[in-house]
């Protein structure tokens, strides 16, 4: 009877830690991902990256920040095509205009933010996430037809939207 | 007969169990496969169900698939101030609304970025600055160090800048003076302070960030003490001196203040730290700036204010009009505790009473504790420091100005942050709660033609031009009287007014808002409003805010647009006084002898170098004013290297 209880309990044991483990990063990213204004996406960003299994807090903010910077490279490379065919003069100095903010979101608003949440003070990654979102706002208002989409809108939200939970997740670190 | 069968436990059916020995061995093993699956399945249900739990409360799932406008949120994005930190609740979570009119997205050339710098300010030549640290007057000198990034515009790769002066103004760039050199600060040299001693020596204690991103507290003292610049620093090679105690975080230890003498003739600093969310400010005893004893208790902590930097802790006369030295105390000695709130990026400070027996601190009034209520200043303005300047018996107070453009902007004009102007702080007799900063009297040097207005007559809702000449740099002391019949007639209300949540100076109240446009345009199609907002509670009692109003200070989109400012007490027979440094993108203004401070960055396009003009201004509907005004062009301080024949290297 006694070898009956103590297999039981070593397979209860085995059941619930085999799938708590497996699902308590998930709960990290849940809570988490619940304190940002966009969960979805959140939790779409973290998953998707291997890391996250194993990751903290810090670990988390350098998933978003790096998805961030994946984004607006993606975005920068579209601006840039579409400057090679462009005819349109204001259109040019808006696609122009957006360079001047992706650029900055790639050489500093990105490296400040993760060289922040590295060195523990990440306010300053708070600030530069903010500054990232605003450089996409920036160039997407940057775009004369105000009744529509810019060529590059899913882009822009993208990045603003990623950049908005990084500074969500880096503001948990205060 | 002798029983042969193997010992099997007993049942309690034991005479009349039908089942052979084998088939008693095989129903355990059923009833584990069982419960072994029973058991995997329940898991897989919890699985299931808990990974449910978060997606039920997503937020904005509309807006994944690309539509533009989120039904529940009424505010549309806006540029984010990069100094105080903005809650996400404030942050909206809508994207790309575009309709900001007349806004400029991209209307930056070099002409108005290279306005921007300011004439008088101290800033580097370059890069990026931010806190304050060690300030000190030395052997004829004000020395001022600075955290620098000597690479970029942006925070990164700090080290310890440094510059001299003679007179707080006037400054002189000298070498780095502290680089991040060793294991013990290769992540950071961070903040510090200094303290001078009895024999006139000098040593300062700054926080390093380790190889390992470790925060630990270093000493340093000048390579040679006969050098009225020190500008060889040399680092204590036990460092460091101070590691993080038990139950501090490695992350949650810096910013060691200016030490002063306890009454067993020991030096005492403070380090500030949280715990959980409640800020605390450490206590340390030493004797020789190298072994610590931790005091069993904290010297102050506020609940729910998080993380404490750059704490400062310093007496204050209760009755002298001058500054006292750190290690002061006494009967009419008040003493201030400070905190840079890391969560909101503000300095609090509180007044209250000094218990040198345990090292503790009691503020006098807790409504207005340390976090919870008096700023230094309403605007950006971040990591205060004081130091007592022994040369003219004053304490001085130091503070760091960042940017609120973009730092695509910072990037493009390759420079980021200025200092405020040194400012001095006394105890105000008369509210007995509040600090009062002036600039150092040494600002007045910089002043050139003077113009002076007479009770010029502002009637409700009207705007009147100042003719001073060119208006990027001015002081500007003013006197505003208020019509006092608008005063008494006036209907209060109960509804509460706040600067920051007000529609700024497009808000008519009866009695405000009233004051300067500074930076404003001819057309004022661009204007940064200085100004007092009267209200008239239902009880007819009056309280008067002071604001800064930046919503319509730059035709640009990419700037901070908010309103910053705070009730500023006026005690009875005062008149309204209000003094104003304009100095290119930055501009600092005091209400009542300083006992309300704002400080904003402003980033025109149109209304710089000769098109910028200065106005007073009336938007109330009931009452008019009068204004008095002294107002004088500033010269540039002439901010710029030591000259190298002079240098003792």
């Amino acid at each position: 009877m006694t070898k009956i209880i103590s297999l039981f309990i070593l397979e209860a044991v085995f059941c619930f830690t085999f799938f708590t483990v497996s699902y308590s990063d998930i709960n990290l990213i849940q809570t988490n991902c619940k304190k940002t204004p966009f969960y979805d996406l959140c939790v779409l960003t973290l998953k998707s990256d291997p890391r996250s299994s194993t990751a903290d807090v810090p670990g988390l903010a350098r998933i978003v920040a790096d998805s961030v910077n994946a984004k607006a490279i993606a975005t920068l490379n579209q601006i840039s095509a579409l400057l090679k065919s462009v005819k349109d003069p204001t259109l040019e100095k808006a696609l122009e205009g957006c360079i001047v903010s992706y650029n900055t979101i790639i050489q500093a608003d990105i490296p400040v933010a993760i060289d922040a949440i590295e060195k523990n003070n990440p306010k300053f990654a708070v600030q530069s996430a903010t500054d990232a979102g605003n450089e996409a706002q920036a160039c997407e208002n940057s775009f004369a037809e105000k009744a529509s989409n810019s060529p590059i809108f899913s882009g822009n939200k993208a990045v603003h939207d990623l950049s908005v939970v990084l500074q969500s997740i880096a503001s948990l670190l205060l | 007969m002798v029983d042969t069968r193997p010992f099997l436990p007993v049942s309690s059916h034991a005479g009349s169990d039908p089942t052979g020995p084998s088939e008693n061995r095989r129903k355990p093993m059923k009833l584990q496969l069982s419960i072994f699956f029973v058991l995997l399945t329940v898991g897989f249900f919890a699985a299931l169900l808990t990974s449910n739990n978060g997606s039920d409360n997503g937020f904005v799932k509309e807006n994944e698939h690309g539509s533009l406008a989120s039904p529940s949120s009424e505010k549309q994005l806006r540029p984010v101030s990069r100094g105080p930190a903005v809650g996400v609740s404030e942050k909206s979570n809508r994207l790309f609304a575009k309709d900001n009119e007349n806004q400029l997205a991209y209307p930056w050339n070099n002409s108005m970025l290279s306005w921007q710098r300011t004439a008088f300010h101290f800033q580097p030549e370059k890069n990026w600055m931010n806190d304050p640290n060690g300030p000190l007057f030395y052997k004829g000198w004000y020395h001022f160090f600075y955290q620098y990034n000597p690479h970029a515009a942006v925070w990164g790769d700090i080290v310890w800048g440094h510059a001299v002066s003679k007179d707080l103004i006037h400054w002189l760039h000298l070498p780095l003076a502290m680089v991040a050199d060793q294991w013990y600060d290769k992540n950071g040299v961070w903040t510090g302070s200094a303290t001078i001693l009895p024999d006139g020596k000098v040593v300062m204690l700054y926080t390093g960030s380790t190889t390992e991103n470790v925060q630990v507290q270093n000493l340093a003292y000048p390579a040679d003490h006969s050098d009225p610049l020190l500008i060889n620093w040399v680092k204590y090679s036990g460092n460091p001196v101070l590691v993080p105690p038990p139950g501090i975080l490695d992350k949650d230890f810096r910013d060691p203040t200016t030490a002063w003498l306890t009454s067993e003739g020991k030096w005492r600093i403070t380090i500030g730290s949280k715990i959980n969310k409640t800020g605390v400010a450490l206590v340390y005893d030493t004797k020789d700036f190298i072994n610590y004893e931790l005091l069993d208790g904290i010297l102050h902590a506020v609940p729910g204010t998080g993380m404490w930097e750059c704490v400062d802790f310093f007496p204050v006369s209760k009755t002298e009009e001058n500054g006292l030295d750190t290690s002061v105390n006494g009967p009419s000695v008040k003493h201030v505790v400070k905190a840079s709130l890391d969560d909101d990026r503000h300095d609090y400070y509180s007044i209250g009473t000094y218990h040198e027996k345990n090292g503790t601190w009691i503020p006098d009034e807790p409504k207005i504790d340390v976090g919870i209520g008096l700023r230094y200043d309403y605007g950006i303005y971040y990591a205060a420091k004081t130091f007592y300047d022994q040369n003219k018996n004053r304490r001085v107070l130091w503070g760091w100005i960042g940017e609120s453009d973009s730092e695509a902007a910072d990037m493009q004009k390759g420079w980021a942050s200025v200092q405020s102007i040194p400012r001095t702080i006394l105890f105000d007799k008369k509210t007995g709660t509040h600090l009062l900063q002036w600039p150092v009297e040494e600002i007045e040097s910089l002043r050139l033609k003077s113009y002076e207005f007479n009770q010029v007559k502002v009637q409700a809702g009207s705007v009147v031009p100042l003719d001073v000449g060119p208006a990027t740099q001015l002081d500007i002391i003013a006197e505003f009287e208020i019509d006092n019949e608008a005063l008494e007639k006036t209907t209060g209300s109960n509804v509460t007014f706040s600067c920051s949540s007000s529609g700024g100076t497009v808000e008519r109240g009866a009695l405000g808002p009233f004051g300067l446009l500074v930076l404003a345009d001819d057309s004022l199609s661009e204007q940064t409003p200085v100004y007092f907002y009267i209200a008239k509670g239902s009880d007819g009692k009056l309280k008067t805010f002071f604001c800064n109003d930046q919503s319509r200070s730059s035709v640009a989109s990419d700037v901070n647009k908010q309103i910053y400012g705070n009730l500023v007490p006026v005690l009875e027979g005062e008149k309204l006084s209000l003094r104003v440094l304009v100095d290119h993108s930055i501009v600092e203004s005091f209400a009542q002898g300083g006992r309300t401070v704002i400080t904003s960055r402003v980033y025109p396009t149109k209304a710089i170098y000769g098109a910028a003009k200065l106005f007073l201004f009336n938007n109330a509907t009931e009452a008019s004013v009068s204004a008095s005004l002294r107002i004088w062009q500033m010269n540039s301080a002439f901010i710029r290297p030591y000259p190298n024949d002079k240098e003792s290297q």
